[in-house]
């Protein structure tokens, strides 16, 4: 395979604009919109650059409507850039489809790939073909999944028979099978249960272990990116946000920690008191515990606990690490009011 | 798109997808034996509906009930590519109007191949057998001679009608590229095609200059089997017809890649 510090995607300034009709309201704007040439420019992806390396799982995140599914049309060559270049193994994806489709493999969660009434193995045979696979790797490549997963009772059972987990496992086989360079998975556990969503991670590490495969995943489940990316990128109104280790993000942000407290009544009701008590942290309550996220570069936790103490007769208390959900979307929230004041954490 | 894979590839690759649909849609029994039973029920409402029209008007301008027959069955011939190869076509609006078709966008082969690979609508089939049968009793009644030179210009121009049809459905298929309703322009498109088991010389000049140049459905039948039925007044159209149904094949394809390629998808 390949050197392990060769990049395999090449972002430089990308941006991509859509042209939106501004459609007016009713019956008669429906009708002027018909004859308007009332544009205006949206820019989905704003200047964004990044270098991805072989054998890299980047977690690409963002909240719905960031331009993620944007940025990775661009590199999966269905989308033109407005301006930028991108290279995809040295290729421009957008001028060169059919050879960039040969380098890469992709998963959308939702939108099964496979042919709809066939069995698996016989999607794999077309598959052969249209990738042009040789016997040997097409053998290797099988013998590889079933040390992996269970796959005999997959290949023999159409793919519009399967369960969700069970089509998505088989799309993930299929997008791997022609010895991708790189696979881009969109949402891949969306909807599965938790030990298929365990089994469908352990599959991707795998895959990416032994093929040495560059994965690129976009998700909004942070449990897909605490088990896979050591790497994430996070965009938000096109901008890139974030692009480093998964470690850096905790600090990067502020050191939020979690006072989670225990105290007589309804506690619902009591988390919205303490809420007024203190307007700049964020409060929740639930059945067991008031939890207060507490942004250590500005309050002090003893501090806010000794507070709580003067007007509340707090029974237990417990001090969490943030998890990486509540990080993202910590960040979320900030670039979503810009005004706010973690903005400039 | 994609020049390095040549015919040949692309040939072995429709034998086999096509292969693997046909086997599973065998394998739904009743399924198949019903679909089956309703193709050929639909071809038999057809065929009576057109036998009780010429028991009342033995010859239209011109047209005999034999030679109307042979223009019935042409037409049913070289409407079965589009209904076997190109069904997919009515999915399109729907594919597109969802995002699901930005999944034919990650292949390394031609995109209207792969999109249109995917169906194989094996009910044409019945249709196929039901148009030659009639094709060749109408031969016979009429008393054409059968010659090599007669039976290699019926399949040009057969041909030559299937091209016509598939371009008109292409080009009304790629519509939803870029309006949103555009089964009405697929159904209408459909819908003209009836017209095309009649003589043209029985429509107005205005609905024959239509069905000429703009909706170009006299190609399909009308046309080409002059050339059989009546050798001696073929019009220049008639030899030109290959011709204007490659080039019209082409343009539609070209339209529909187009149109694929501006093709943006829907947010996930």
């Amino acid at each position: 395979m390949d050197n392990n510090e060769k990049p395999v995607i090449e972002l430089k300034n990308i941006s991509k604009e859509f042209k939106v009709l501004n459609r007016h309201e009713g019956l008669k704007g429906s009708i002027r919109d018909l004859f308007s040439r009332d544009y205006r420019t949206v820019k989905a992806v704003d200047d964004v650059s990044m270098t991805v390396n072989q054998g890299e799982i980047v977690g690409y995140l963002g909240p719905n409507g960031a331009g993620k599914s944007t940025t990775i049309k661009m590199m999966t060559g269905v989308l033109e850039p407005t301006s930028g270049q991108i290279l995809v193994r040295g290729n421009v994806p957008y001028l060169h489809r059919s050879e960039n489709a040969q380098n890469i493999g992709v998963v959308f969660g939702q939108r099964s790939q496979l042919w709809w009434a066939l069995p698996l193995i016989e999607s794999f045979r077309i598959l052969k073909d249209i990738y042009g696979i040789s016997d040997q790797a097409y053998k290797d490549i099988q013998d590889l999944y079933r040390s992996l997963v269970d796959i005999e009772d997959l290949l023999h059972k159409p793919v519009r028979q399967m369960s969700l987990g069970q089509r998505t496992l088989s799309d993930i086989l299929a997008a791997f099978l022609h010895d991708p360079a790189i696979v881009f998975l969109d949402e891949p556990t969306i909807g599965l249960d938790v030990s298929m969503k365990a089994k469908i991670r352990e599959l991707i590490c795998e895959l990416n272990n032994k093929r040495n495969t560059t994965v690129i995943l976009t998700t909004h489940d942070m449990g897909d990116v605490d088990a896979l990316c050591r790497r994430i990128v996070i965009i938000d109104r096109g901008k890139k946000l974030y692009d480093n280790d998964i470690e850096h993000l905790k600090g990067f942000f502020g050191s939020y920690r979690t006072l989670k407290v225990r105290m007589d009544g309804d506690l619902k009701k009591k988390a919205l008191k303490v809420q007024n008590e203190f307007p700049s942290l964020s409060v929740t309550g639930d059945d067991e515990w008031i939890s207060v996220l507490v942004d250590e570069s500005r309050d002090r936790v003893v501090d806010v606990l000794e507070k709580l103490q003067q007007s509340h007769n707090i029974k237990d208390m417990q001090l969490e690490e943030i998890s990486t959900e509540e990080v993202i979307k910590k960040i979320y929230e900030g670039a979503a009011s810009p005004s706010s004041d973690s903005e400039g954490a | 798109m994609d020049n390095k894979r040549g015919l040949f590839f692309y040939l072995k690759l429709y034998g086999k997808i096509v292969v693997q649909d046909i086997k599973s849609k065998m394998s739904y029994r009743a399924d198949f034996i019903i679909s089956t039973i309703g193709m050929v029920a639909t071809n038999i409402s057809g065929f009576i509906g057109f036998y009780i029209l010429f028991r009342n008007f033995p010859s239209i301008n011109g047209w005999t009930y034999d030679e109307m027959l042979f223009l019935y069955g042409f037409s049913l011939v070289s409407i079965t590519p589009v209904q076997c190869l190109f069904d997919n076509n009515w999915s399109l609006r729907i594919n597109v109007y969802t995002g699901d078709f930005i999944k034919y966008c990650f292949r390394p082969v031609n995109l209207f191949f792969y999109y249109q690979s995917e169906i194989f609508d094996i009910k044409g089939l019945g249709q196929l057998a039901f148009g030659i049968g009639t094709i060749i009793y109408a031969w016979s009644r009429i008393g054409l001679p059968v010659t090599f030179l007669a039976i290699l210009k019926l399949i040009i121009f057969l041909s030559t009608a299937s091209l016509v049809m598939i371009a008109l459905q292409n080009a009304a298929a790629a519509t939803c590229f870029w309006i949103q309703n555009s089964f009405y322009v697929l159904d209408l498109v459909n819908r003209f095609r009836d017209y095309a088991k009649y003589p043209i010389t029985i429509f107005s000049p205005v609905f024959r200059f239509i069905f000429t140049f703009l909706f170009p459905i006299a190609f399909i039948a009308y046309y080409p089997s002059l050339v059989i039925l009546r050798p001696n007044e073929i019009p220049l159209l008639t030899w030109l017809s290959p011709f204007i149904g490659a080039a019209f094949f082409y343009v539609s394809y070209r339209i529909w890649m187009y149109g694929a390629m501006r093709y943006n998808g829907t947010g996930s």
